[in-house]
């Protein structure tokens, strides 16, 4: 028995110490995953769909390299048009490296743009099935880009996609209630523009996106006001959108025609800019005193009936007479 | 005793410290001249070569690249943390058993060379391999993610000025990529490799002072390797209650016996671009030193009473 | 005091082995004494399996005595410090074949401490001594079982020890290898190096020990000065050259003359294998 007294000793001073370190290592491993150097144990589903080789690999702390692999296989999926598999693994990519932003990015599009418009385009579903189809792939784009933002809080990145997703009006169909939709697209655009360093692009879009929510248009008329004392930040539409609020928010106090010449310089810029602008109606942008004041300016131009901008586009937007 | 005169810690034959490093040095280049190093040239093309992979582009033109120094970052660490984990266990293994079967050990050990000198300087020469070769690896995936982000840095300036993009908007994306190039956390995340390298090192020594192969040795560190992934895990089990007792009691043993090995995997995260602050990285320290001194005390309390 | 600290001191050494079966221990030494004092060359002699290895462990600390002590020059044998004084050279010794045979020498020089000029001297002394200096910057995978077995010895001397345990020394070695260490240990007595050494060649241990120990199934049977050993106390040799047959004769004539001696044998001394083998692959050997 003398033989095994030392490795029994061994043993003891293991498990004695083991108990002194056990709170130590909890702490700080709390800590590091605070900090977000740490990810949370990998759960046993992710475990399950990556297999043993990689599973093992992914413990043995190599998650960024099986990601590395798994984001290989998704592009074969996707070539393939195999959207669920697309999904699914994009699932497990992002399970593995959160906090690559790349991949939450290129998941969403893959559902959200590609899946979607395969389903519409090219696949040989009945027309109401392809509708639904397209719209399950829109949304569960938006829910994954969505997830990626919960695990990456504040990030701009994903922020101003979201924000770009929720405002095409390629998928506004998708979205049912415009307004929710909307105000979800401003706050996350308010998210990516209050980052640190952001690009000056990301706050005017939140004026845009703001300005198409039902009962916020005054707010949206201070971030405008505000935006447009800068001169960078006058941008076409920018100004049309300015000169839509203002005009909303008084339409007592201004004419159309001078606001807008005040605005744009000149009566031909201000006829431009706003006939480009009256004939985005898909946007959903607003656009009060805009059909007025084209029309006062068309008539100080002297522009003829028969070119008209009016007759590039049957009026959509009727709200603004 | 009277005959001793001279005390056993530092005597006329050396100190602990000088016998240490003559035997640290010595397994240093008896491990080079076992042409380990190799390995660094089948490092070269794996980093070099993920530098060449067509990685499938999914976004715009304003996202170029900077997937691809993350790919060269993963296949880099990867390979770095395979082989200084794998390194360090099968040389200790190795080790050991050779000098014993050689009856090597007998005119080291007949030498006045304690046998805790001798333990010591197997193990710092192993170490110090690790730490050599993974520094030269470090250098050179440094200098690929240098080069290459250098290369996508001004392809985007040239995107950025044919585009007309404001000086902001350029800066904005210079951060970005400048962010997923080399820098100080990556190296503190490498750094966090090499402990845990060091660690498994000193735990296959413990293992082999009582182990009859080199075979037995490695099996069971890798064995010990992975399992210590899922200590956090089981001390979670623990630590919350809800289990039943049985479960508990079982987690708490694998917690208490098995090394933490997950509180060494943040180049994951550092690899995604987070930043590695030096308080963090020096509480991981204390743990990996911790663990590795507490294994050399262990090994040699069993080998000292080894009998050859 | 007046006594002179033994450079050997066995004391009653009992060591049990385990064996593979669980419960059976293996008694590997039985009570074994030996004393060796400053300047000897002693020989332990015993067939294979007697418990030499074993003492020899026991008296470099590389196994611990079961009951008994062990002391080099009055240190105990399970002290780092009593290695100070002694080399050893173990049987069949393999060294790192990656090292040169200076590298050899220097690394375990540095590890009983010496450095720099000091070591380098030494190092070099001792490849002349061993006759390696041509092989010096060879490594010791290319060596020969005699070189690597007088390397051995080199480095048992590197630190200039007091004391040298040698353990079968030439086994495996040829014949005029096995000359050149016997010569090395030779020279070292005349140094005043105490050796111990054990072998199981009876004809070395007889050219060169002055005493010997006799060990055989763990205890010692018989030990003493060699001479005493093996002289057969009542007879006498005369050796003769270029004697004439007539003289023989007289010689012979006179023995039978005396009723109290007995003539056993006469004729040509048989010169041994080994002197023949070396004088025919040797010119200078006698």
């Amino acid at each position: 028995m003398k033989h095994w007294r030392r490795p029994l000793i061994v043993l003891a001073a293991t498990l004695l110490v083991g108990a002194v370190r056990l709170p130590l290592e909890a702490a700080l491993t709390a800590e590091l995953r605070g900090a977000g150097l740490l990810a949370a144990p990998l759960a046993v589903g992710t475990r399950e769909k990556l297999g043993q080789t990689s599973a093992t690999v992914a413990l043995g702390g190599l998650r960024t390299l099986v990601a590395t692999f798994l984001n290989l296989r998704a592009y074969t999926f996707f070539t393939e048009a195999r959207w669920d598999d697309v999904a699914d693994t994009f699932d497990t990519i992002v399970e593995l490296a959160p906090q690559t932003i790349y991949y939450w990015e290129t998941g969403a599009s893959h559902q959200a743009y590609n899946a979607s418009a395969y389903y519409l385009n090219d696949s040989d579903l009945p027309p109401l099935r392809r509708d639904a189809a397209w719209r399950a792939a829109v949304l569960k784009g938006r829910a994954f880009l969505e997830r990626g933002i919960r695990n990456n809080p504040g990030n701009p990145k994903l922020n101003a996609y979201l924000g770009y997703l929720l405002i095409d009006h390629n998928k506004s169909r998708a979205f049912r209630d415009h307004d929710a939709t909307f105000l979800a697209a401003a706050q996350a655009y308010q998210t990516a523009a209050d980052a640190p360093d952001s690009l000056p692009f990301l706050r005017r879009f939140q004026l845009y996106s703001m300005a198409r929510v039902a009962g916020h248009q005054a707010e949206a008329l201070d971030l405008a006001r505000q935006l447009y004392q800068n001169q960078g930040n006058r941008t076409p539409t920018l100004q049309c959108v300015y000169f839509a609020l203002e005009m909303g928010a008084y339409p007592m106090l201004f004419d159309p025609e001078s606001l807008a010449i005040a605005l744009f310089g000149s009566a031909e810029k201000a006829y431009a800019t706003l006939s480009n602008y009256w004939l985005r109606a898909n946007d959903r942008l607003p656009v009060h005193g805009v059909a007025s004041a084209i029309r006062a300016l068309e008539a100080q131009l002297e522009i003829g009936a028969d070119k008209s901008v009016f007759l590039q586009h049957p009026v959509q937007n009727a709200e603004d007479e | 005793m009277s005959q001793t005169p001279l005390s056993p810690t530092r005597s006329a034959s050396g100190s602990h410290a000088g016998r240490i490093s003559v035997i640290a040095s010595h397994t240093f280049t008896q491990l080079v001249r076992m042409k380990v190093f190799y390995f660094l040239a089948v490092f070269a093309v794996i980093t070099i070569g993920s530098n060449f992979f067509d990685l499938p582009q999914h976004a715009g033109p304003e996202a170029a690249g900077t997937n691809i120094l993350n790919s060269i970052k993963s296949w880099s660490v990867g390979t770095m943390t395979l082989f200084s984990v794998v390194f360090a266990i099968v040389a200790t293994a190795l080790l050991l058993p050779k000098d014993v079967e050689d009856r090597t050990l007998y005119t080291i050990l007949a030498k006045p060379v304690p046998r805790l000198d001798y333990l010591a300087g197997k193990l710092l020469g192993v170490i110090l391999l690790v730490f050599v070769s993974l520094a030269l690896m470090d250098g050179l995936m440094t200098a690929v993610l240098q080069i290459r982000s250098s290369m996508i840095l001004s392809a985007q300036m040239e995107l950025a000025h044919s585009r007309g993009w404001s000086a902001p908007e350029i800066a904005s994306m210079r951060n970005d990529i400048v962010s997923q190039g080399p820098n100080i956390s990556l190296q503190a995340a490498v750094f966090v490799v090499f402990l845990r390298a060091s660690i498994m090192a000193s735990l296959a020594l413990l293992i082999s002072t009582f182990s009859t192969s080199t075979l037995f040795t490695s099996i069971i560190s890798f064995m010990i390797y992975f399992i210590g992934h899922f200590q956090a895990d089981a001390r979670g089990v623990f630590l919350e209650a809800g289990a039943g007792w049985m479960t508990r009691a079982i987690a708490l043993l694998v917690a208490l016996v098995l090394p933490d090995f997950h509180l060494f995997n943040e180049f994951d995260a550092v690899i995604q671009g987070q930043a590695f602050p030096p308080m963090l990285l020096g509480q991981i320290t204390g743990i990996g030193l911790f663990y590795a001194v507490f294994y050399v005390i262990a090994s040699w309390f069993i080998f000292a009473e080894k009998e050859f | 005091m007046a006594e002179v600290t033994p450079a050997v001191e066995i004391c009653d050494l009992v060591k049990d082995f385990k064996t593979s079966f669980r419960r059976q221990m293996l008694r590997a030494v039985g009570g074994v004494s030996i004393r060796i004092e400053p300047g000897e060359v002693y020989g332990l002699i015993g067939p294979n399996g007697s418990g030499k290895s074993t003492t020899m462990k026991a008296l470099l600390g590389l196994v611990a005595p079961t009951s008994g002590r062990c002391a080099i020059f009055g240190q105990d044998s399970l002290r780092v410090d009593s290695r100070r004084e002694v080399g050893f050279l173990p049987e069949n010794p393999y060294f790192y074949k990656h090292l040169s045979g200076a590298e050899t020498l220097r690394f375990y020089g540095k590890l009983c401490g010496m450095r720099g000029r000091i070591l380098e001297e030494r190092v070099s002394e001792l490849l002349v001594l061993v006759d390696l200096e041509n092989a010096r910057d060879r490594r010791l995978g290319g060596y020969s079982k005699g070189m690597l077995q007088r390397i051995g010895l080199a480095q048992a001397l590197v630190q200039d020890p007091r004391l040298l345990i040698l353990d079968e020394p030439t086994a495996g070695v040829d014949p005029m290898g096995s000359r050149q260490i016997r010569d090395l240990i030779f020279k070292l007595r005349e140094r005043g190096i105490t050796v111990f050494l054990c072998s199981h060649l009876l004809e070395q241990v007889q050219e060169v020990c002055d005493r010997v120990g006799i060990i055989f199934q763990g205890k010692m049977v018989k030990e003493g000065r060699l001479e005493d050993l093996i002289a057969i106390e009542d007879q006498t040799e005369i050796v003769l050259r270029d004697a004439s047959p007539e003289l023989i004769a007289r010689i012979t004539a006179l023995v039978a003359a005396n009723p109290e001696t007995e003539l056993v044998r006469s004729g040509k001394p048989r010169t041994t294998l080994e002197r023949l083998f070396l004088r025919e692959t040797q010119r200078d050997a006698p």
